[in-house]
């Protein structure tokens, strides 16, 4: 007989206090602020505020940038998840093979990005990438190539801006695909040698396989972080020349806080919401069954 | 006995949960004797508690300065519009000042102008106190003054054949194409692409203006002209298509000799490259039937619901003695707005100050619309450089321009 006891759920409240507190009720506030017509007056005195409706989701529909946004948001996704998945799971394999001080080393080097403050990254690639001045220019210009603008090119700035994010969101993903293959058992692995098979046949049917999950919650958190991309572009071009840029939350950020129209970026912020419950459902529900030997 | 326990655990529980929102206490008023905050700008904070000392030590009223990022002050007023808790005296911005009195974050000063005399508007030059009314209220103290004047280097232009800086905006067109031709990768002037005043500015020297019966109307024959002027440098190849152009260091180094700024950027260029001394100038702008610039700069406001209005107005009242002005001027760079301070012999002696304060006497400010950096501003600069950097076509883009922005209040 299974006895119930209280103690994890004293342990987990605080915890749920401050999801629901900082998490969930906000979603609820943003729902009730979308359909108002929230402004800037309207904060400082709630007199000012009318209720409107859906009318702020009919203008959204209506609102090129919106779409641009959503299809900027849509291209860095469909780009950068990809990348980021590929080249994590490449160089933890990569680094997994070896046990030297360097391959130790290096996975700190691959991890320092990652925790690196966005104010300092921004400022050293926004010079290398500058294009008068910058460093990448320059090599360039050793080669007799002319200045290529990196920022200022509606589509380089899309590609530059999503290189930075690259090399920032690697590091974490390194760690955790180097912590799943550490768990995978060597005796599968010296079973396949004794099969006779090489490492790139080991690596393709036992460990790929048996990494499932973590390439399964590295493409759901990417894909997450993706959708809400922000730092690069707002820091490295402020939405790019007139808007190659902006993606979804760029948009929102200076609707709501450029243009003090808080009832509409919350419908903006919802709709963003709702994409992001979706397209996570829809890949939780595609995954299979994890592999076990 | 199992039961008990699982009751006294429940108790814990909800207990626990109490605890959790209880700690969230809000927060309470202001002391009423305590420091007075202060909100300054950029990264004049260390400056202006330098400043301040003086006060301090005569009034024993401590003053404690929050330095704030300009790219941040949209967040902190909205944060503290919507806490309700803001700082005693704060420096706003002239583009931002409507949205601050939209938000009613600003407390009305004419009441107290009888028995503060030094915020009169008589302090200030004419006209520049009433500009900055809101609602024919007066929510401000002008603290700062800032222009735009025409930055050149004197030494490219003498190699180039130019003898004396344009006095026009048309000279200042083929000057350009002069120096646009030294070379590839070099060009005669600097438009910024974030610089929305620049494109009023030739407004202005074309001898119109944005504002036509009390709201902006962009559809002027002097816009037309300003946007030709615009346009016409791009397609001359004069100046920089690229986003990222840092002034300070394309004027060091020669490869945009002339642009048009503030006196911030006379103390980068003093600072970053002194060796360059005697060889760069500045001068008005160059002017076409007009030779008007901006006035911006920055005023000082009270919190609307501070609880130290009286120790605030001291504190504004002292910042706006002509020994305060003049004091910031030499920790700070930044030039006085009051009228006798600017007026004083040994500032003047500085001829940088000299072309400053020449110009500031030909300056208007910037329309008072709700919010020119996010909404309006925005809007002209987007179609500018939809025109000059994609291409777009000029009579579209610019009917768009006029219904988006027509209709907006001014003041």
């Amino acid at each position: 007989m299974r006895r119930t006891t209280l103690v994890p759920y004293l342990f987990v409240t605080p915890a749920m206090l401050l999801l629901l507190a900082f998490g969930v009720l906000p979603i609820a506030v943003a729902a009730v602020v979308s359909l108002t017509d929230m402004n800037i007056s309207g904060l400082a005195n709630w007199r000012n505020v009318e209720f409107i409706g859906g009318a702020n989701y009919v203008a959204l529909v209506a609102d090129p940038d919106f779409w641009r946004a959503l299809g900027n948001t849509g291209l860095f996704v469909v780009v950068g998840v990809p990348a980021i998945v590929l080249i994590s799971l490449g160089v933890a394999l990569l680094l997994d093979g070896s046990d030297s001080r360097f391959a130790r080393a290096l996975r700190s080097f691959y991890f320092v990005p990652a925790v690196t403050g966005i104010v300092a990254i921004s400022l050293v690639w926004g010079y290398l990438y500058n294009t008068q001045f910058g460093l990448f220019n320059w090599l360039l210009s050793l080669v007799g190539i002319p200045q290529v603008q990196w920022l200022s090119d509606p589509w380089l700035a899309k590609f530059s801006v999503a290189l930075v994010a690259v090399w920032r969101g690697t590091g974490l993903n390194i760690i955790i695909f180097l912590a799943a293959l550490q768990g995978i058992p060597r005796e599968y692995r010296e079973a396949a040698a004794l099969d006779g098979a090489g490492p790139w046949r080991t690596t393709r049917s036992i460990v790929l396989p048996l990494l499932g999950f973590a390439i399964f919650f590295v493409t759901v958190t990417t894909t997450i972080a993706w959708l809400q991309f922000f730092d690069e572009p707002f820091v490295l071009t402020d939405g790019g020349p007139l808007g190659a840029t902006t993606s979804m939350s760029i948009f929102l950020y200076k609707e709501g806080f450029r243009l003090n129209q808080f009832g509409y970026a919350s419908a903006g912020s919802l709709v963003l919401f709702a994409i992001i419950a979706v397209i996570t459902v829809i890949q939780l529900r595609l995954r299979r069954r994890d592999v076990e030997y | 006995m199992k039961r008990t326990a699982t009751r006294t655990l429940a108790a814990f529980a909800a207990v626990g949960l109490a605890a959790g929102l209880a700690a969230c206490t809000s927060d309470g008023g202001g002391d009423a004797d305590g420091p007075l905050t202060v909100w300054i700008m950029g990264d004049s904070g260390a400056n202006f508690e330098q400043l301040v000392a003086p006060f301090t030590e005569e009034t024993g009223t401590e003053v404690e300065v929050v330095a704030i990022p300009w790219d941040a002050i949209d967040e902190r007023l909205t944060t503290a519009v919507a806490s309700g808790s803001g700082p005693d005296l704060l420096q706003i911005g002239l583009s931002k000042l409507s949205t601050f009195a939209a938000a009613g974050a600003l407390l009305p000063l004419d009441e107290h102008l009888a028995d503060h005399p030094g915020l009169a508007a008589g302090n200030f030059p004419d006209g520049v106190a009433e500009a900055t009314q809101v609602g024919g209220e007066t929510v401000s103290v002008p603290w700062v003054s800032d222009t735009r004047v025409l930055f050149y280097r004197s030494d490219i232009l003498a190699e180039n054949g130019i003898d004396a800086p344009p006095a026009s905006w048309a000279e200042l067109r083929e000057d350009a194409k002069v120096l646009a031709a030294r070379g590839d990768g070099q060009y005669g002037y600097y438009i910024p692409q974030w610089d929305s005043p620049l494109p009023v500015i030739m407004t202005w020297d074309f001898g119109g203006d944005i504002v036509s019966g009390g709201e902006i109307d962009f559809d002027t024959a002097a816009f037309a002209e300003a946007v030709d002027l615009y346009t016409g440098l791009y397609a001359d190849g004069s100046v920089p298509t690229n986003g990222d152009f840092d002034q300070t260091q394309g004027f060091i180094s020669g490869i945009a000799p002339m642009l048009v700024s503030g006196p911030y950027l006379a103390k980068s260029i003093a600072d970053a490259a002194p060796e360059l001394d005697g060889k760069w100038g500045v001068t008005m702008v160059p002017g076409a039937d007009e030779k008007t610039s901006l006035f911006a700069g920055s005023n000082l406001g009270i919190w609307h619901n501070t609880d130290q209005v009286d120790a605030s107005l001291d504190l504004l009242e002292y910042l706006s003695s002509v020994e305060a002005q003049l004091s910031w001027f030499e920790i700070n760079g930044e030039l006085p707005a009051v009228s006798a301070a600017l007026e004083d012999a040994t500032l003047q002696s500085d001829p940088l100050v000299q072309v400053y304060s020449q110009q500031l006497a030909d300056s208007k400010v910037l329309p008072l619309v709700p919010n020119w950096d996010g909404q309006t501003g925005s809007d002209l600069l987007n179609a500018l450089n939809a025109i000059v950097l994609t291409g777009a076509d000029r009579d579209a883009t610019l009917a768009e321009l006029f219904t988006k922005t027509a209709g907006t209040p001014v003041g």
